[in-house]
């Protein structure tokens, strides 16, 4: 990982406000995490924004007793749901927020989580009288969709506000599915960490994984070997395959092509089995270990060459085919738009950034692990769509392919070698990346004395599942299922 | 020569019955509440007694009431035409709309009776007379021997209607609908004056019968004309509909029902008797008729789906249902002008059929919505919801009414649509090109009426009778009272059972058109005792009464063998709350609205109702210019309009024009003596001078 | 097109139960205590505690200890989940396990994985292993589970609920619908209202959230009904659990009559669970392998 974190204590809130303001507008930055920790009894606000020249770090101190703090939101809208989960786990509140409502975790009571902090509560249920709720205007009702949906789907409940077909708002709750996990962390060793990171957002386990990892060896100053690099960009991109071959699988199922539902099943099975087969566990869980990689690939590179090149050559023909399917596009096409503007203002991430022209990608910008080394592609579009949104997953699929043979090609030619370096983590701070198959992935993790005192771990979902308020231009409630699943985000990471 | 000749006694009875029930309500009115129930139960007895004097000159007998004596010695002049007024006399077709009308007048009387004694009730006099009025004039009407017998019951029935439009002081609106209602009334009567006038100048006699021997010519056609356009007025067809679901809300509880369900039928008993009398008009406007049913049809239902109050749901639905009617009457036309007697006969079958279902289901639906509006309280299909639980007999009543307009088996409306509908398809036996074309539009357009008829009813069905009740209830809307019930069972049975004894109905329809032709062309529709078919042999087969035996047969079986199937089971039920995907629960509609539900027919029909839909962002709290979080914090309001097109595009445009021409007009009333005196003497040169240019 | 397109590639789904398959007789299951002679995990002597103990193999490195003790245990299980009993036998609770593979590498003369996909139990004490329960209740549990789904044999609804889960178990869950799967072939559909459903799949630890969205879900679903918690997570929280957030699994929540623990659990296990839960299981070749402990 070669770009570097910079670290700035801040005086006050409101200097915090401007200078994060400036530095969005100076350099070309966005924000990428706004989060608290408990400072004895105080709350410390972190801002961390990404800009050309790396990610800045900005602290500062909000003292015990001040319970209301200038909010960050009017400046820069992007703060909107981080503020709300700032005061859902702390209690304070930002003055100005255009909507203060429970966010992840609805409670009025004096015990909150307070991340960061000694100890802190056995058990807090939601209030039912904290609830979001949400009134409708006139002529619209509401038609709440979740938290148990049809089909197999994760729980989050939608409250669309309709007249009868169109969907003029959506309103979202989240809280059925917070699970404290960044409080979890605390107390863990580094080793049992990398563990709960896999489980933060299941389906993007090891892009979690590499970000805390890296987080560790950061602080540890431990360099990963080469070929423990290769073979965690190998499992990164099966898993990025994988994320968008479910997200064509859901846009064919909406649409009712039964065949390609199957035959992309067919293929996500058989990308899963390939996975299950490196590494033991289908989803890549316990390959990644502090300091490189627990074991090496299960198959010879050469297999694993021609596995995937089977694999990229059955799904590109039937992504040619399904990409010529004019009633599935027609389904796409303007449905759920993402103007480009609001995504660049609101630093939308992964592909869902990327098709409203906000081109970004950590593994060009902010390279980790080896793909520094090898090539990476990025695609955009500028339509906004759900079929830009497609389409860019679909790009995706063939560069990660195209990776996977080269991390293969590498580690063939690498031969033998270690797999993993000493990594002593004993105290310090780090913050590290890498890009899930959603976007982002950032971590800034604490130690002391050998066990995390703080970990930071946000997920794409949770900043770009926000946007779903604003994509519904002009669509009726059939087209929900396909904005939904174009933007293809984990309720789990986005619920914490 | 007695006056009073066969069953004529007892169509004075139920004259004089109706009269007493004026007198009474005059008299006592509210002032003791114990009375209130009285005028409305006279009336009943009045609406029995007319009603068998409908049957017995469906049945052949005389029924005459002959006042000939009385007027020819008022005019002692000798005019022969004043000696041929010749009093009332129910002859076949006038004993049939006799039995249509009074058949539904009587439970409604009943329930009217209900409805006055109850908290809704008018609580001032004046309602009863009314009432007693319009049915008094409908009788009249209806056993008019001579022009001005007809056009004087007309003028009372406009009368009438005014007076019950403009009754309830407190409803929004009043005094432009009831003027409305008043206007097109006079509208109508005029037009009637002068197609009969221009009749009488030219055959020489005041009866109606001897109108049939004016010579054919443009005369004769511009007087049909102008009757067609008078009784189309009457009964709301495009563009004169404007007024109907004006006036019609405007009317208090169940006189809606008598405006809407039992007076309509004066209407189509006149353009029956026109057809009877004159012959088909012109082939040209037969043609125009037809399409305007269709565009009536049409227009009705497309504000019927979209409207948020019930009663103008129940009324614009009364617009559909005079498209379908007069699509028959046009078969009928057309058969007339082509010579074809058996299409007369499936076109005025078809039409007949579906006035005496919209008879029956119209005062049913008027009925029980004045039951299920609490006093006082809005007639939002909103705020309505679930009003079976708090009304059970008005929400039945409502639900059964709605069935039936909306054709479904094995209701009356079922049997008059499928009758309608295959009537308009004998077009292919039509010769001429133009006419086939009208038919087979005018034939979509039922079709395309008769599935949104199905949208309608079930809002009204689903949301309102059934439907979760709103939170906050305003006021208790009270049941219909003991005595009402009967009138709603009465009309919800009739509104079940016409299906099931449809054989009968149509001998009965035939025995009536007797004076239009004669009733084996009718009763051709009757394929064996209980099948009926279109008239014509070897097109399609109906048995409405092997469907009443057979669905609900089924059902029972299915019952049967699900409760023998589950053991015992089927009985035990564990309650548990609606499935709602687990939510928190939101405050507010979570629901379909009504407002809601109709929101894909207000797009559909866009191009009828010319749509306007509007999103407002309402007040977004605390955002400033440079913060775009209104989409996550906004508040928003949806509207959408319609716009009736008549009125847009035919009536706006002339109102200021009228307006001026209105204002021109008042400086006549200048209030001089001289003045008004000249005006006469004008006035009398002037009618002298068309007098003897005619001659 | 896509007619032809579907026919490319022949016959595509897997024949289990009725005939044995590969994959799913390599399914890894959950941790497992090797049978085999008596294996002590740990007696007086052992060397296993301590700073900078090293339990087996170079490259295994732990972080560094506490001042204070590490048991082994916690050494080996993040969870723990494993024990020991008096005499010092390594015992696995499989409703912790969540597939970490730490003990398997550090002590793999004691553990290793299970294969095969019958590790769901139908109670919680079977996922013991070695199990101590008694087996004439295990049985009893297993005829009253039978006698309650004896309508439920041929064609069974599933609905699936997500209290809290990682996401992981919902792919797994949706992938038993495609073609490689093929659940429809068992007769078993799911349902996207609990009124049609028989059988509840409950992934996720637990959420405080869905606690009440769960209980409603099972109160809307008619007799007889059963309960499958899917995953560690459900079964005991996984290393979700202890959260201010989550109980620990969802047996607080609803009544589980099968438990199937894995992290997540793979299709064949889940497919196995439910023919286990409608009681097809039993007469069927190759769900049993040699070093799992078979049907419980």
């Amino acid at each position: 990982m070669t770009a570097a974190t910079e670290y700035q204590l801040i005086a006050s809130v409101t200097d915090l406000r401007d200078r994060v303001r400036a530095h969005i507008e100076d350099s070309d930055a966005r924000l990428a995490d706004l989060f608290g920790t408990d400072r004895d009894g105080g709350v410390l606000i972190t801002a961390q924004l990404a800009g050309r020249d790396g990610m800045t770090t900005m602290d500062t101190l909000l003292p015990a007793g001040q319970s209301s703090y200038p909010a960050l939101t009017p400046l820069v809208g992007s703060a909107f749901w981080y503020e709300r989960e700032i005061h859902d786990m702390f209690g304070v509140i930002p003055e100005g927020h255009p909507r203060l409502e429970p966010l992840v975790l609805p409670a009025e009571g004096p015990d909150l989580p307070r991340p960061g902090g000694d100890g802190g509560p056995a058990r807090i249920e939601p209030d039912p009288q904290a609830l979001p709720r949400h009134t409708v205007g006139p002529g619209l009702f509401t038609i709440p969709h979740g938290p148990v949906r049809s089909g197999v789907t994760e729980s989050i409940e939608y409250l669309v506000e309709t007249p009868g077909e169109d969907i003029p708002h959506l309103n979202m709750r989240l809280f059925y599915k917070h699970r404290g996990i960044e409080k979890r962390f605390e107390y863990l060793r580094p080793a049992d960490g990398v563990l709960l990171a896999e489980r933060a957002e299941g389906v993007a386990s090891v892009a979690h994984a590499i970000a805390f990892c890296q987080a560790m060896e950061l602080i540890a100053g431990a360099e990963v070997p080469w070929r423990a690099a290769l073979i965690r960009t190998l499992h990164a991109e099966l898993e990025r395959v994988a994320c968008h071959l479910d997200v064509i699988v859901r846009l064919a199922d909406g649409a009712g092509l039964a065949v390609a539902t199957a035959r992309f099943g067919w293929h996500k099975e058989r990308l899963l089995r390939l996975t299950g087969q490196l590494s033991g566990s289908r989803f890549g869980r316990g390959v990644l270990a502090l300091g490189g990689v627990t074991a090496a690939p299960r198959l010879e590179p050469s297999q694993i060459l021609g596995a995937a090149g089977e694999l990229d050559r059955q799904i590109g023909a039937d992504v040619r085919l399904l990409m010529g399917t004019a009633s599935f596009l027609d389904r796409l096409r303007r449905t759920g738009p993402l103007p480009p503007g609001r995504a660049a203002q609101h630093g939308a991430l992964g592909p869902v950034g990327r098709a409203s022209g906000r081109v970004e990608d950590v593994r060009r910008s902010r390279p980790y692990a080896a793909y520094g080394s090898l090539g990476t592609t990025t695609s955009s579009r500028d339509d906004g769509d759900a079929l830009a949104r497609l389409e860019v997953r679909v790009d995706e699929i063939g560069s990660s392919f195209h990776l996977i043979r080269q991390a293969a090609d590498e580690l063939d030619e690498a031969g033998s070698g270690p797999l993993r370096t000493d990594c002593v983590v004993a105290d310090g701070r780090a913050t590290s990346w890498a890009e899930a198959p959603q976007g982002e992935v950032l971590y800034d993790v604490r130690i002391a004395s050998g066990r995390i005192t703080r970990c930071r771990s946000r997920s794409a979902s949770f900043h770009n599942l926000v946007l779903m308020h604003e994509v519904f231009a002009g669509d009726i409630l059939t087209d929900f299922p396909f904005i939904e699943a174009s933007f293809g985000l984990s309720v789990a990471g986005a619920a914490g | 020569m007695t006056p009073v000749t066969g069953f004529g006694g007892v169509l004075t009875a139920g004259l004089i019955l109706l009269a007493l029930a004026a007198g009474a309500d005059l008299l006592a009115g509210a002032r003791w509440p114990a009375w209130c129930r009285l005028p409305y139960l006279l009336g009943a007895a009045g609406a029995v007694c007319l009603l068998v004097a409908g049957a017995a000159a469906v049945a052949g007998r005389e029924v005459a009431i002959k006042s000939g004596a009385v007027l020819g010695s008022v005019a002692a002049g000798g005019q022969h035409l004043f000696s041929a007024v010749s009093g009332l006399a129910a002859d076949r077709l006038s004993g049939l709309f006799l039995i249509i009308a009074f058949g539904a007048a009587t439970p409604v009387s009943l329930a009217f009776a209900s409805w006055a004694a109850g908290p809704a009730g008018p609580g001032r006099r004046g309602l009863g007379a009314s009432y007693a009025l319009a049915l008094g004039s409908v009788a009249v009407v209806l056993t008019a021997r001579d022009a001005f017998t007809l056009l004087f019951g007309w003028e009372s029935l406009t009368l009438a209607f005014w007076l019950l439009a403009g009754f309830d002081r407190n409803s929004p609106g009043r005094r432009l609908s009831a003027l409305i209602t008043l206007a097109f009334g006079r509208v109508s009567g005029a037009s009637l004056l002068a197609g009969l006038l221009l009749l009488v100048t030219r055959s020489g006699s005041l009866t109606l019968s001897g109108l049939a021997h004016v010579p054919a010519g443009p005369l004769r056609s511009t007087a049909c004309v102008l009757l067609l356009i008078g009784f189309a007025v009457k009964v709301g067809l495009v563009p004169f509909q404007v007024w109907l679901p004006r006036g019609y809300s405007a009317a208090p509880g169940p006189a809606r029902a008598i405006m809407a369900g039992v007076s309509v039928n004066v209407g189509f008993y006149g353009l029956w008797r026109t057809l009877a009398i004159l012959g088909p008009p012109p082939a040209a406007v037969i043609d125009i008729l037809l399409l305007l049913a269709s565009a009536t049809a049409l227009l009705g239902i497309a504000h019927a789906a979209v409207q948020g109050s019930l009663q103008r749901v129940i009324a614009y639905s009364s617009v559909e249902n005079t498209g379908l009617i007069v699509a028959g009457f046009g078969v009928a036309l057309v058969g007339a002008a082509t010579g074809r007697r058996a299409l007369v006969a499936v076109g005025l079958l078809a039409a007949t059929l579906q006035v005496i279902a919209h008879t029956v289901a119209k005062s049913l639906l008027f009925t029980a919505s004045s039951d299920v509006q609490p006093p006082g309280g809005s007639d939002d299909l909103d705020s309505l919801r679930g009003s079976v639980r708090r009304t059970p007999w008005a929400g039945t009543g409502l639900a059964i009414g709605s069935l039936t307009l909306a054709g479904l088996p094995p209701t009356a409306g079922f049997v008059s649509e499928w009758f309608l509908l295959e009537a308009l398809m004998q077009q292919f036996r039509v010769p001429g090109l133009a006419d086939r074309l009208v038919l087979a539009i005018t034939g979509a357009a039922v079709a395309l009426t008769a599935g949104f008829a199905g949208v309608t009813f079930v809002r009204v069905i689903g949301l309102v009778v059934l439907g979760r009740p709103p939170a906050d209830e305003h006021g208790a809307a009270t049941d219909t009272g003991r005595i009402g019930r009967i009138g709603i069972v009465l009309l919800g049975a009739a509104c079940l059972a016409l299906a099931a004894v449809t054989p009968l109905e149509i001998r009965l329809i035939g025995a009536g058109l007797a004076p239009v032709l004669p009733s084996p062309a009718v009763t051709a529709a009757l394929k064996s005792p209980w099948v009926v078919q279109p008239v014509f042999t070897g097109f399609s087969i109906l048995s409405p009464s092997w469907l009443w035996i057979v669905m609900p047969s089924l059902f029972a079986a299915v019952a049967i063998l699900t409760w023998l199937a589950s053991g015992s089971r089927l009985l035990r039920v564990r309650r548990v709350p609606a499935w709602r995907s687990a939510t928190a629960g939101v405050s507010g509609h979570d629901s379909y609205t009504a407002f809601g539900f109709a929101n894909p027919t207000r797009r559909v029909l866009g191009a009828i109702l010319h749509t306007r839909a509007a999103v407002t962002r309402l007040h977004v709290p605390n955002a400033d210019e440079g913060a775009d979080v209104a989409a996550a914090a906004a508040h928003v309001e949806y509207s959408s309009d319609v716009i009736e097109v008549t009125e847009q595009y035919l009536y706006r445009p002339f109102q200021r024009p009228f307006a001026l021409l209105v204002r021109q007009a008042q400086r006549l009333q200048c209030g001089r003596l001289d003045a008004y005196l000249a005006y006469m003497l004008i006035a009398l040169i002037a009618v002298l001078a068309v007098v003897t240019g005619l001659h | 097109m896509w007619v032809l397109r579907g026919l490319r590639n022949g016959v595509l789904t897997t024949r289990w139960p009725a005939r044995p398959d590969q994959y799913a007789a390599a399914t890894r299951g959950p941790a497992i205590v090797l049978a085999g002679p008596e294996v002590v995990l740990a007696g007086p002597e052992a060397v296993l505690a301590g700073p900078g103990a090293v339990l087996a193999g170079p490259g295994a490195v732990l972080a560094d200890q506490e001042p204070d003790q590490l048991s082994d245990l916690d050494a080996l299980c993040p969870v723990g989940a494993i024990s020991a009993d008096r005499a010092g036998r390594a015992r696995v609770d499989q409703a912790r396990c969540i597939q970490c593979g730490r003990c398997v590498q550090l002590r793999p003369d004691v553990f290793g994985w299970s294969a095969g996909p019958g590790s769901a139990a139908l109670t919680r004490a079977a996922l013991l292993v070695p199990p101590d329960e008694n087996p004439d209740s295990r049985a009893a549990v297993a005829a009253a589970l039978l006698a309650r789904t004896r309508a439920l044999r041929r064609s069974v609804h599933l609905r699936h609920v997500d209290a809290g889960s990682d996401g992981s178990e919902e792919w797994e869950i949706m992938a038993l619908l495609n073609p490689v799967y093929d659940i429809h072939r068992l007769g078993m559909f799911f349902t996207a209202s609990p009124r049609h459903a028989d059988v509840l799949l409950v992934t996720g630890a637990g959420a405080n959230g869905m606690a009440d969205s769960l209980r409603e879900t099972y109160e809307a679903m008619p007799d007889p009904k059963v309960v499958i918690a899917v995953g560690t997570d459900a079964v005991s929280g996984g290393i979700v659990s202890p959260s201010y957030a989550t109980s620990g699994g969802v047996g607080d929540i609803v009544p589980v009559d099968v438990w199937l623990p894995g992290s997540p659990p793979a299709p064949f296990a889940i497919l196995s669970a439910l023919l286990l839960a409608v009681g097809r299981l039993g007469a069927t070749p190759g769900s049993q392998t040699a070093t799992s402990t078979g049907t419980r």
